[in-house]
C-alpha cells in the first residue's frame, strides 16, 4: 500500500473522469486526490471514486505521498497547474495540447528539466488499438515508405464544454483537434514536418471565438504528404468520426471507426451505427482489449519507475504544438508556412 | 428520328471502350468509323466494334453520315483533333481534361463556336445519378448555403500503367494532377456555382518510383463565393484494391453534411480458390457513361448547350495549370 504511487487529479470533466476510471486498474498507482474551482462538484465525483476532494492545488502539493499530478484541465490552464506541480517535484501527466503557445511549451519543458522530473503530454492515439495497429504494420513495412496520408477528426461541437468555443481557452480545432492526427502522422512517417499550408476557419459556427474547421496540408521533411481534416462543424446529430488512410510504395492502409461496429443500438426514436466511443454514455465494458487512457498512463508509470523517457515527452508534444500554430498563421497570411517557426 | 454517327478520334483513353459500348445501348444513336495514329489500336478497336478505320483523320471527317466525334485520344492531341471537328462542322464529346494548356482549350472553344458545333466536356459526375442528387439537395436548399467541398478522386496505381502515355509527359502534358484534378474542381465549381480564386497544391514523393511523372497530390482550392475546397487525386491506391478508386466528396453546408461515395454500390464477392482469395467489388450503381453521351445526343437534337459545357472544361485546365505553378513555386496561384 504504502509503496504505491500517489496521484492528484487536476479536474474533473470528460478527461478528468476518463482518467480515473484507467488509474484505477494500474496497480502501483493510487488516486488520492481531485482538483477543480467548484468544490461542491469536485465533492460529487470524488465521493463515487473514494478519493479525497480539493479546491486549491497548492495544498494538495504539500502532500508527500502525492508522486504524480494528472492535469485534465482547459488547454490555457496546463502550463500554469503543470508548471507548478513541477516546481513542487511531482511528475506530470498533462492532457494534450501541451499548452497553446511555444512560450508556454518550452517553459513546460523547461520546469520538468530543472526539477528532473518526468513529463508526458497526452497523445493518446499512440495508444489506441486501430492507430497502433496501423503504426504497427507500417513499421513491419507492409506499405512499403509511407507516401500520401489523409485523416479526419470531427463531429459536432463539444458543446457541453463551453470553453473548448473560446479560442484563447482551447486553441480552436486546429489545436485540439488536429494535434491528435499531426503527431500521429509525425510518428507514422519517421519524419518531422517542413511545411505546413492551412485553411482554418469558423465555418459553420459564426457566433464563437474558436475556428470549427481545418484543412491542414503537411508536407515532411522526407517529402511525404497528408492531408489533416478536424471539424466541428458537423451537425448535432452526427456521431463522432474518426478515419486515416496511408498510401506507401507498397501498398495501402485505412480505417473508419464508423465501419468496424461491434454494437449497435436501435430504438424507435433512432437507429444508428455507432462505435463505443460515440455513445453519450460509457459502456461497461469496454471493448477494446485493453483501454488506450490505461494503456497511456500505464507507461508514464513505467517510465518513472524505469527512469525513462516518455514516448510523447515534452518535445514531442511541442513539435505537434508548431505544425497546429503554423497552420493557424498559414490560415491568416494564406501562404504556406515554413518549420520551424522563428517566433513562438 | 434519324440517328445520330458518332466517329472517334483517338481511342488511346480507356474510356474509348465504355462510351462505345454506351452507345450501342441507345437506339438512336450509332458508331461508325474510328481513327488512331496508331494503327494496331485503331484497327483493333475497329474490328471490336465492327466499324472502319481511317489512317487519316481528315478521311473520317469528311464522311457526310458522322454528325458527332468523341476524342479520346492522349491529351495533348485533343486540341488539333477538336479544331479539325470544328472546322468539319461536327459536334464534339471531348475526353477530360480538354487540353494541356488553357490557350488550347480557349482556342478549341473558340472554334467549336464558330462554327456552331456543340462541345461537350466528358465530366461525368455532373451525369451520374448520385452527384446529380447532392446537387439538387444543394439546390433545394436542403442543408444551407455550401461552406466546404472536400473530396477524393484516388485511383488503383495499377491502371495508368495499363496504357503507356498516361505516364509519359510528352503525350499526357502530366500525371495524377493533370488527370484527376479536374473531375473534383468541377464538381466544386458546380455544387458552388463559383470559380476558383486560389488554388494550392503540394505534390509528394511517388508512389511508383518507375513512372516519370507525379501519382500523388493534395490541392486546397479558395473559391470566389468564400467556400473552400480540397482535391486528392492522387493514383495511390495499392494495386491489390479490391475496385479501381473512387469519388467521395464531404460538402458541409451551413445546416448538415452530406457524404457522397459515388461508386459505392457494389456487391462484395470473395472466391474460394485459396484461402484468403481476394475481395473483390462488383458495381451496379448508374451508368454515367451511358446518361452522358444520352445527354449530348439531346443537346444536339433539340439544339441545347451541354451540361458539361468546353468552359467548365476550360475551367478545369486553368485550375490544374495553376496546380502545377503553385507546386513548383510553394505558393497559392489564381487560376487564369
Ligand atoms: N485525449 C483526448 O482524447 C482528449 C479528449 C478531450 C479533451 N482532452 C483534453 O483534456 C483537457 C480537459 O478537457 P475536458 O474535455 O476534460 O474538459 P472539461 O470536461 O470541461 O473539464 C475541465 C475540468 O477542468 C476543471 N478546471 C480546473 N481549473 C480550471 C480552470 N481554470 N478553468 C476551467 N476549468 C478548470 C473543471 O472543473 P472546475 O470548473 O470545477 O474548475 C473541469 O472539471 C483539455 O486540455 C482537452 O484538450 C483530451
Amino acid at each position: 500500500m504504502t509503496d504505491k504511487l500517489g496521484v492528484a487529479i487536476v479536474g474533473y470533466g470528460f478527461m478528468g473522469t476518463t482518467h480515473l476510471s484507467a488509474w484505477r486498474y494500474i496497480n502501483e498507482c493510487e488516486v488520492k486526490a481531485l482538483i477543480g474551482r467548484n468544490i461542491e462538484k469536485v465533492r460529487e465525483v470524488s465521493k463515487k471514486f473514494g478519493v479525497e476532494a480539493y479546491n486549491n492545488i497548492d495544498e494538495v502539493l504539500k502532500r508527500k505521498d502525492i508522486d504524480i499530478v494528472d492535469v485534465c484541465t482547459p488547454t490555457s490552464t496546463h502550463a500554469s497547474y503543470s508548471i507548478t506541480s513541477m516546481n513542487a517535484g511531482k511528475h506530470v501527466f498533462l492532457e494534450k495540447p501541451i499548452a497553446l503557445t511555444l512560450k508556454e511549451a518550452d517553459a513546460i519543458i523547461e520546469a520538468s528539466i530543472k526539477n528532473n522530473v518526468k513529463l508526458m503530454v497526452g497523445h493518446v492515439l499512440r495508444f489506441f488499438p486501430e492507430y497502433m495497429k496501423a503504426k504497427e504494420l507500417i513499421d513491419r513495412g507492409m506499405v512499403g515508405e509511407p507516401v500520401i496520408a489523409r485523416t479526419f477528426r470531427g463531429g459536432p461541437i463539444p458543446e457541453w464544454s463551453p470553453w473548448f468555443l473560446d479560442k484563447n481557452q482551447s486553441g480552436g480545432v486546429a489545436i485540439d483537434l488536429a494535434i491528435h492526427d499531426v503527431d500521429y502522422l509525425m510518428w507514422i512517417f519517421n519524419s518531422k514536418v517542413k511545411r505546413v499550408y492551412g485553411v482554418v476557419r469558423k465555418l459553420v459556427h459564426k457566433d464563437i471565438t474558436a475556428e470549427d474547421f481545418a484543412l491542414i496540408n503537411l508536407r515532411f521533411e522526407n517529402n511525404g504528404i497528408a492531408l489533416v481534416e478536424a471539424s466541428w462543424a458537423l451537425p448535432k446529430m452526427h456521431p463522432f468520426m474518426m478515419n486515416f488512410e496511408v498510401d506507401g510504395t507498397n501498398g495501402m492502409i485505412s480505417f473508419d471507426n464508423q465501419s468496424p461496429v461491434p454494437v449497435k443500438l436501435i430504438t424507435s426514436e433512432s437507429i444508428s451505427g455507432f462505435s463505443p466511443e460515440s455513445l453519450p454514455w460509457r459502456p461497461a465494458v469496454h471493448p477494446f482489449p485493453v483501454d488506450p487512457f490505461y494503456r497511456e498512463l500505464k507507461h508514464f508509470v513505467e517510465c518513472i519507475k524505469e527512469d525513462k523517457t516518455p514516448m510523447t515527452d515534452g518535445e514531442v508534444a511541442r513539435r505537434s504544438l508548431e505544425v497546429c500554430i503554423a497552420a493557424l498563421k498559414s490560415a491568416e497570411l494564406n501562404m504556406p508556412v515554413n518549420l520551424p517557426l522563428k517566433e513562438g | 428520328m434519324k440517328k445520330i454517327r458518332f466517329g472517334f478520334l483517338g481511342v488511346a483513353h480507356f474510356h474509348a471502350d465504355n462510351y462505345a459500348n454506351a452507345i450501342k445501348k441507345i437506339p438512336d444513336a450509332e458508331i461508325v468509323a474510328v481513327y488512331d495514329e496508331d494503327e494496331k489500336l485503331g484497327k483493333e478497336f475497329s474490328n471490336n466494334f465492327k466499324i472502319e478505320y481511317y489512317k487519316d483523320a481528315a478521311q473520317l471527317l469528311k464522311r457526310e453520315d458522322v454528325d458527332a466525334v468523341i476524342i479520346t485520344a492522349e491529351n495533348v492531341k485533343h486540341h488539333d483533333y477538336a479544331v479539325k471537328a470544328a472546322e468539319a462542322g461536327k459536334h464534339i464529346l471531348c475526353e477530360k481534361p480538354i487540353a494541356t494548356t488553357v490557350e488550347d482549350a480557349d482556342d478549341m472553344i473558340k472554334k467549336a463556336e464558330k462554327s456552331g458545333v456543340k462541345f461537350q466536356t466528358c465530366f461525368v459526375m455532373r451525369y451520374h445519378s448520385a452527384s446529380i442528387l447532392v446537387k439538387n439537395l444543394i439546390n433545394e436548399g436542403r442543408f444551407g448555403k455550401v461552406l466546404a467541398l472536400i473530396g477524393t478522386n484516388k485511383l488503383n496505381s495499377s491502371l495508368p500503367l495499363l496504357r503507356r502515355w498516361f505516364t509519359d509527359q510528352k503525350l499526357s502534358g502530366g500525371g495524377a494532377v493533370m488527370d484527376h484534378t479536374v473531375h473534383l474542381a468541377d464538381l466544386i465549381r458546380w455544387y458552388t456555382n463559383s470559380e476558383a480564386s486560389e488554388v494550392y497544391t503540394e505534390i509528394g514523393k511517388n508512389v511508383n518510383k518507375n513512372i516519370d511523372v507525379e501519382d500523388n497530390f493534395l490541392t486546397t482550392l479558395l473559391m470566389e463565393n468564400g467556400a473552400v475546397g480540397h482535391i486528392d487525386g492522387s493514383w495511390s491506391y495499392a494495386a491489390g484494391l479490391y475496385t479501381w478508386g473512387d469519388v467521395t466528396m464531404k460538402v458541409i453546408g451551413t445546416d448538415g453534411v452530406i457524404l457522397l461515395d459515388a461508386f459505392k454500390q457494389n456487391i462484395s464477392y470473395i472466391g474460394s480458390d485459396k484461402p484468403n482469395d481476394k475481395l473483390t467489388w462488383h458495381y451496379y450503381g448508374c451508368d454515367c457513361d451511358l446518361e452522358m453521351i444520352r445527354s449530348f445526343i439531346e443537346c444536339i437534337v433539340e439544339d441545347k448547350n451541354p451540361i458539361a459545357s468546353g468552359i467548365d472544361g476550360r475551367q478545369g485546365v486553368a485550375i490544374t495549370i495553376a496546380s502545377y505553378e503553385s507546386a513548383k513555386i510553394g505558393k497559392p496561384v489564381k487560376p487564369k
